[in-house]
C-alpha cells in the first residue's frame, strides 16, 4: 500500500495520520469529499503506534489488543459472563460441601435440569474459571496496549501545536464561527485573547492567528485511570502468591487458646458476648423477635517467643495485642487480621469443681478442679491424694460394653479417679465421676461405681459431686462456654497495591470527567475571520465560552448558532 | 420533641415533598404541552411554567431533605438501611442530580421526564414498611453513610441520563416511517413507555388493595440444608396483600379472602425462584402487568394513537443534540461517583466488615456489571456511529441494569445484601 503522507504545508506525517500533525489539514481521501462535515478529532488525528505499513506477527497481536472495538467486546463478554455467575449460587458460598459430587447433587436437587447443566458447564465456579480469568487478563493487556498506542502520539501532537491551522481544519470543527472584523485585526485578536485568558485559557498568538487552550491535563485522565486499573488487576493477580495471602477460619470457645495455623501466633477467646435489642428499640413489625445488636469476641493475640516447636514443652507466649473483635472492627497486627465471622450458640464444658465427700457423714473433705482439656494428673484434697487414672471426654460404651470416648470434645466427660490416703485400703479407692448433670450420665456413674465396688476397687467410702450446683439460679462450681466464636484469619499483602491502584484510577476518572480539554483556533484571511473550537466533552460549555468572549469583543452571537454538528446524525 | 415525634414529623415532611413533586411535575407538563394554549410566545410560556416547576421541585427537595435529616435524628442512624429508606434516598439523590443538570443546561423540559421518575421511585419506596428499624451489627458502621450515599448519588446521575435519553428517543422517533427499522424504533420507544406504565400499574395495584385492606395468608414449607448437612424443614407464614394468583411454592392456604369470585390461587410458583418470598413477588409482578395493561389500554383509548406519538410533537422544538449532550454529561458526571461509591467504597467496607474486599456476591457482581456497562457506553461513544440514538438506547438500558442491581437482585437472587431487601 502506497500512501503519500506528505502534507501541502511540507510536514512529513506517519502512515495512518488523519489530520496533518502540523497544520491540521485533513489527509484521508474520504475526509476530502465532503468539505462541510465536521472532522473526526479523536487523538487529534495522529497516527497510532499500531498503524504500521507492514505489520509483523508481534505487531498483529499488538494491533489486536490496541483496538478499542476489541476492548469493548472484551468488556461486554466479561459483563455477560459475570451475569451468568449470578443465576444460581456459586459453589464457594456452600461452605459445608467439598466434593464435586456433593455440588452436583446440590444443583440437581435445588434447580433440576437447569442446575445440572449449570454445574456441568462450570458456571457454578464462574469467577474462578479459566475463561473468566483469561478475560480479565486480556482486558488488562488491552488496557496496557490501548493506552501506550495512543498516549505517546497524542502527547507529541499536543506538545507541538501549530497556531495557524489549515482553513478546512478550522471550519470543520464542532464549534464554528465565520465573520468579518473591520479595523485593526491584531488589536482585536489581542483583546479576544485577553478575554479568553479571563476564562482561564492559555493563549498563543501570531500574526493573524490565535490558539487558546485550557485543561489539557484532562486528556491524560483516561490513561491515568487505565494505569490505576492495571495496577489494580496486577495486585489482584498478586493475591495468588501463596505467601501474600492467607484465609483461614478458627472456632474458639470461651477461654480457649489456639495456634493460628502456619504462624507463630496464638489467639485466645477471653470472653464472648451477644446483645439483643430490647422490644423498645425494635420497630413495631419486629417486636417479639430476637434481633442481634452486637456480638464481640474479647481476644488476645500472643506471639510465641520460646519453645515454639518443641512438642515436649509448653510454648512460651507473649501477649502482643488485646482487642474486642466485632463485625466492622477486626484485630489487626502486623498485616495479620482477625475478623468476627459468626458465632455458634453451643454449650461446652471448660472445667468443674467437685468436692470429695465422706459418704457416711455427708461432710465435704475439700474441693478440686477438673479441667476438660488438660485435667491435672495428680491432685491433693486435704490429706488425700487423687490420681486421674482415666479420662473420657465424650464417654460412651463400645460394642463390647467397654468404656471409650467418641470424640475429643467434652460432650459427656467422665473422669476415673483413684483416691489414696490415710485409713483407706492400700490400693486406694477407684471412682468414676461424670461432670454432666444429666440423668443418663448420673445413671452410668452409679452403675459403674457399683461394679467397681463389687470388684473391690472401692468401698463406697467417698462420693464425688458438685456441692451447691445452683446458686441464685446460676450454675455454681461449673465453668462452661455458652458460645463459640468463629473467626476469620486473613493475611492480604496485596491490599495496599489494590487501594493504590483504585486511588490512581479514581484520580484519572475525576481528571477526565470533571474537566474538559477545550481549544479554540482563529485565523484571518484578509478581513474574513474563521474560528473553530474543539472539546472532547461538553461542547455546550465551549460554545458558551466562545460566545461570551466574542460578545466582549463586539460580536454578539447565540451560543447555539455556533454548533456545527448539523446533519451528523 | 421526643424522638418518635421527630420521626412522625419526618413522615409529614415526606408527604409534603411528594405532593410538591407532583405539583412540580404538573407545571413541567404544562410547560411542555400547553405551549399553544395562551397568546404568549411559546418560549415565554415554557420558560415561565418551567421556572415555576423548578421552584416547586426545589421546595419539594427541601422538604425531602427535612424528611431525611429529621428521620436520621429521630431514628439515631442514617436512614439508608432498608429498602424504604434506600429508595427514598435514591429519589432524593435523583432530585439532586436533576437540580445540578438543570442548573448547567437550563433545559425547562427535562423536568417533565425527571420528575415522574422521582415520583415513581418514592412511591415505590412507600410500598415497603416505613418503620425505623435498629441496625444489625454488619451495618453499624460509618461506612453505611459513605458507601450508600455515594453509590446512590452516582446512580441518580445515571437516572437523569436515562430521563434525557428517553426524551431524545421520543424526540427523534419518526412516526411517518413505515420501513422495518422505522417500525422497530417506534415499537421499542413505545415499549419503554409501556414498561413505565407497568411500574405505575404496580403502584396503583398495591395502593388500591392496601386501601381496601386485602389480605390472604399461606403457610410455606421450606427445606434448608444446614452446615452439618442435615435437611431441616421450616414453616413460614407468607402474607399477600394482593389477591394470590400465584401461591408460594410448597404451601397451604391459611386464610383466603376471595376476589371477584376467585376462591383459590390459579397456580403455584416454581421452585427455582430463589429469593425470600419468591411466590409473593411473582404474584406482584403478574398483578403489575395486568394493572399496567389496563392502564395502558385506557390511555390508548383516550389518545387514539401511540403514547410516544402523543408526546413527540411537544418535543419538536428541542434539539436532539442537546438532549444527547445532557444525557451523556449526566452519565459522565455520575460515572466517577458511581465507581467511587459502589465499587471502591464498597470494597473498603467489605474489607472491614467481611474480611475480603471482593467476594462475587450477587450485589457486588451487579455493581460491577453496571460499571462495565457504562464503560462500554463511554468507549462506544468514541466511535461516531454510536453517538445519537444508539447511545440513547444504551443510556436507557444502562438504567435498567442499575435498577436490576438495586431492586432486581434483591427480588430474585439471595445474597449478602438481602437485609436491604423486600
Amino acid at each position: 500500500m502506497f500512501q503519500n503522507t506528505k502534507c501541502e504545508c511540507g510536514h512529513q506525517n506517519p502512515v495512518g495520520t488523519v489530520l496533518c500533525e502540523s497544520c491540521g489539514k485533513p489527509l484521508l481521501e474520504e475526509l476530502l469529499t465532503d468539505e462541510s462535515a465536521p472532522l473526526e478529532m479523536r487523538y487529534d488525528g495522529v497516527a497510532r503506534r499500531s498503524q504500521k505499513a507492514n505489520p509483523h506477527i508481534v505487531d498483529r497481536i499488538w494491533n489486536f489488543f490496541s483496538s478499542v472495538k476489541i476492548a469493548v467486546y472484551l468488556i461486554a463478554i466479561t459483563l455477560v459472563g459475570a451475569c451468568l455467575g449470578t443465576i444460581f449460587q456459586q459453589e464457594n458460598t456452600l461452605i459445608n460441601m467439598t466434593e464435586r459430587s456433593e455440588f452436583a447433587a446440590f444443583y440437581k436437587e435445588q434447580h433440576g435440569t437447569f442446575g445440572v447443566i449449570y454445574h456441568a458447564l462450570g458456571l457454578s465456579r464462574t469467577y474462578e474459571s479459566w475463561w473468566f480469568v483469561l478475560l480479565l487478563v486480556m482486558i488488562g493487556t488491552s488496557l496496557v496496549i490501548c493506552s501506550l498506542d495512543r498516549v505517546l502520539p497524542l502527547y507529541r501532537a499536543l506538545s507541538k501545536q501549530q497556531i495557524r491551522k489549515h482553513l478546512q481544519f478550522i471550519t470543520r470543527q464542532q464549534v464554528v464561527y465565520n465573520g468579518t472584523v473591520e479595523g485593526d485585526q491584531e488589536a482585536w485578536l489581542t483583546e479576544l485573547g485577553k478575554q479568553l485568558k479571563r476564562k482561564h485559557y492559555r493563549v498563543y498568538q501570531e500574526k493573524g492567528a490565535l490558539l487558546a487552550e485550557k485543561n489539557r491535563f484532562s486528556r491524560w485522565g483516561p490513561y491515568i485511570n487505565h494505569i490505576g486499573l492495571i495496577i489494580f488487576l496486577l495486585a489482584v493477580l498478586g493475591r495468588s502468591i501463596p505467601a501474600w495471602h492467607m484465609d483461614k477460619y478458627l472456632t474458639l470457645y470461651e477461654g480457649e487458646t489456639r495456634q493460628i495455623p502456619d504462624t507463630n501466633y496464638y489467639v485466645k477467646n477471653e470472653n464472648f458476648t451477644v446483645d439483643y435489642y430490647t422490644d423498645d428499640e425494635l420497630a413495631n413489625n419486629q417486636k417479639g423477635t430476637k434481633v442481634v445488636k452486637l456480638y464481640e469476641t474479647e481476644a488476645r493475640l500472643y506471639e510465641c517467643t520460646d519453645a515454639c516447636d518443641d512438642p515436649m514443652k509448653e510454648p512460651v507466649l507473649t501477649e502482643v495485642k488485646h482487642h474486642n473483635i466485632r463485625v466492622n472492627s477486626a484485630l489487626s497486627y502486623k498485616g495479620l487480621k482477625l475478623y468476627q465471622n459468626s458465632y455458634q450458640e453451643r454449650v461446652r464444658f471448660i472445667s468443674v469443681k467437685p468436692s470429695l465427700i465422706n459418704s457416711a457423714t455427708g461432710k465435704s473433705l475439700g474441693t478440686f478442679e477438673l479441667s476438660m482439656d488438660h485435667p491435672a494428673e495428680k491432685l491433693e484434697v486435704g490429706s488425700y491424694k487423687l490420681t486421674l487414672s482415666d479420662y473420657y471426654p465424650d464417654f460412651s460404651l463400645d460394642d463390647k460394653s467397654q468404656p471409650m470416648t467418641k470424640t475429643r470434645e467434652p460432650n459427656n466427660p467422665a473422669f476415673v479417679i483413684r483416691v489414696n490416703g490415710p485409713n483407706i485400703q492400700a490400693a486406694g479407692e477407684l471412682y468414676i465421676y461424670f461432670a454432666m448433670p444429666s440423668e443418663k450420665s448420673k445413671y452410668y456413674e452409679k452403675i459403674i461405681n457399683e461394679s467397681f465396688k463389687q470388684r473391690g476397687d472401692n468401698t463406697g467410702l467417698f462420693t464425688i459431686k458438685v456441692e451447691n450446683p445452683i446458686v441464685d439460679g446460676k450454675m455454681n462450681n461449673i465453668t462452661y462456654s455458652e458460645y463459640s466464636t468463629y473467626l476469620n484469619i486473613r493475611v492480604d499483602k496485596a491490599m495496599p497495591y489494590i487501594w493504590f491502584g483504585a486511588a490512581i484510577s479514581m484520580i484519572g476518572l475525576i481528571m477526565g470527567f470533571y474537566w474538559q480539554h477545550r481549544r479554540i483556533w482563529l485565523r484571518f484571511d484578509d478581513h474574513s475571520l474563521s474560528l473553530g473550537g474543539h472539546t472532547n466533552k461538553n461542547s455546550f460549555g465551549l460554545r458558551a465560552d466562545v460566545a461570551w468572549a466574542l460578545g466582549k469583543t463586539g460580536i454578539e452571537v447565540e451560543p447555539k448558532s455556533l454548533d456545527n454538528r448539523r446533519n451528523v446524525r | 420533641m421526643t424522638l418518635n415525634g421527630w420521626i412522625d414529623f419526618s413522615s409529614d415532611a415526606f408527604i409534603v415533598a411528594f405532593y410538591l413533586y407532583c405539583a412540580s411535575f404538573i407545571c413541567f407538563a404544562i410547560a411542555v404541552a400547553g405551549k399553544r394554549w395562551s397568546n404568549r410566545k411559546p418560549e415565554d410560556h415554557t420558560s415561565r411554567w418551567g421556572k415555576i416547576g423548578f421552584g416547586l421541585a426545589v421546595l419539594g427537595w427541601l422538604a425531602h431533605l427535612t424528611f431525611f435529616f429529621t428521620r436520621w435524628y429521630g431514628g439515631g442512624h442514617i436512614p439508608t438501611s432498608n429498602m424504604y429508606e434506600f429508595m427514598t434516598f435514591l429519589g432524593m439523590a435523583i432530585m439532586f442530580a436533576f437540580i445540578v443538570v438543570h442548573l448547567i443546561y437550563r433545559n425547562m423540559i427535562l423536568g417533565a421526564f425527571a420528575l415522574p421518575l422521582i415520583i415513581i421511585i418514592i412511591a415505590y419506596a412507600s410500598v415497603f414498611p416505613s418503620e425505623v428499624q435498629p441496625l444489625i451489627p454488619a451495618l453499624n458502621n460509618y461506612w453505611l453513610k459513605i458507601h450508600v450515599t455515594t453509590a446512590a448519588t452516582g446512580e441518580a446521575f445515571f437516572a437523569v441520563g436515562f430521563a434525557a435519553a428517553l426524551m431524545q428517543l421520543i424526540r427523534v422517533v419518526d412516526f411517518t416511517r413505515t420501513d422495518k427499522a422505522g417500525k422497530r424504533s417506534q415499537f421499542w420507544t413505545e415499549f419503554s413507555l409501556f414498561v413505565i406504565i407497568v411500574l405505575i400499574g404496580f403502584l396503583v395495584a398495591v395502593f388500591t388493595f392496601r386501601a381496601a385492606g386485602y389480605e390472604s395468608t399461606f403457610n410455606q414449607e421450606t427445606i434448608v440444608i444446614d452446615d452439618a448437612g442435615i435437611a431441616k424443614s421450616s414453616v413460614k407464614e407468607v402474607i399477600y396483600s394482593l389477591p394470590p394468583l400465584v401461591a408460594p411454592y410448597n404451601s397451604e392456604a391459611v386464610s383466603f379472602q376471595s376476589f371477584i369470585g376467585m376462591k383459590e390461587p390459579l397456580f403455584e410458583s416454581p421452585s427455582w425462584l430463589n429469593g425470600a418470598n419468591a411466590g409473593r413477588k411473582l404474584n406482584t409482578v403478574i398483578w403489575s402487568v395486568i394493572a399496567g395493561l389496563l392502564l395502558y389500554g385506557v390511555l390508548r383509548l383516550f389518545a387514539r394513537k401511540k403514547l410516544a406519538a402523543v408526546i413527540h410533537p411537544h418535543l419538536s422544538d428541542i434539539d436532539p443534540d442537546d438532549l444527547e449532550e445532557i444525557s451523556y454529561r449526566a452519565i459522565a458526571i455520575g460515572f466517577p461517583i458511581f465507581t467511587l461509591g459502589a465499587l471502591i467504597f464498597a470494597m473498603i467496607w467489605a474489607e472491614i466488615a467481611w474480611s475480603r474486599f471482593w467476594g462475587w456476591d450477587p450485589k457486588e457482581v451487579w455493581a460491577l456489571v453496571t460499571f462495565l456497562f457504562y464503560s462500554v457506553y463511554l468507549h462506544l461513544r468514541l466511535s461516531r456511529g454510536w453517538q445519537g440514538t444508539r447511545s440513547a438506547w444504551l443510556a436507557v438500558i444502562g438504567f435498567l441494569v442499575v435498577m436490576f442491581t438495586l431492586v432486581g437482585v434483591n427480588l430474585v437472587i439471595a445474597g449478602l445484601h438481602s437485609y436491604s431487601g423486600v
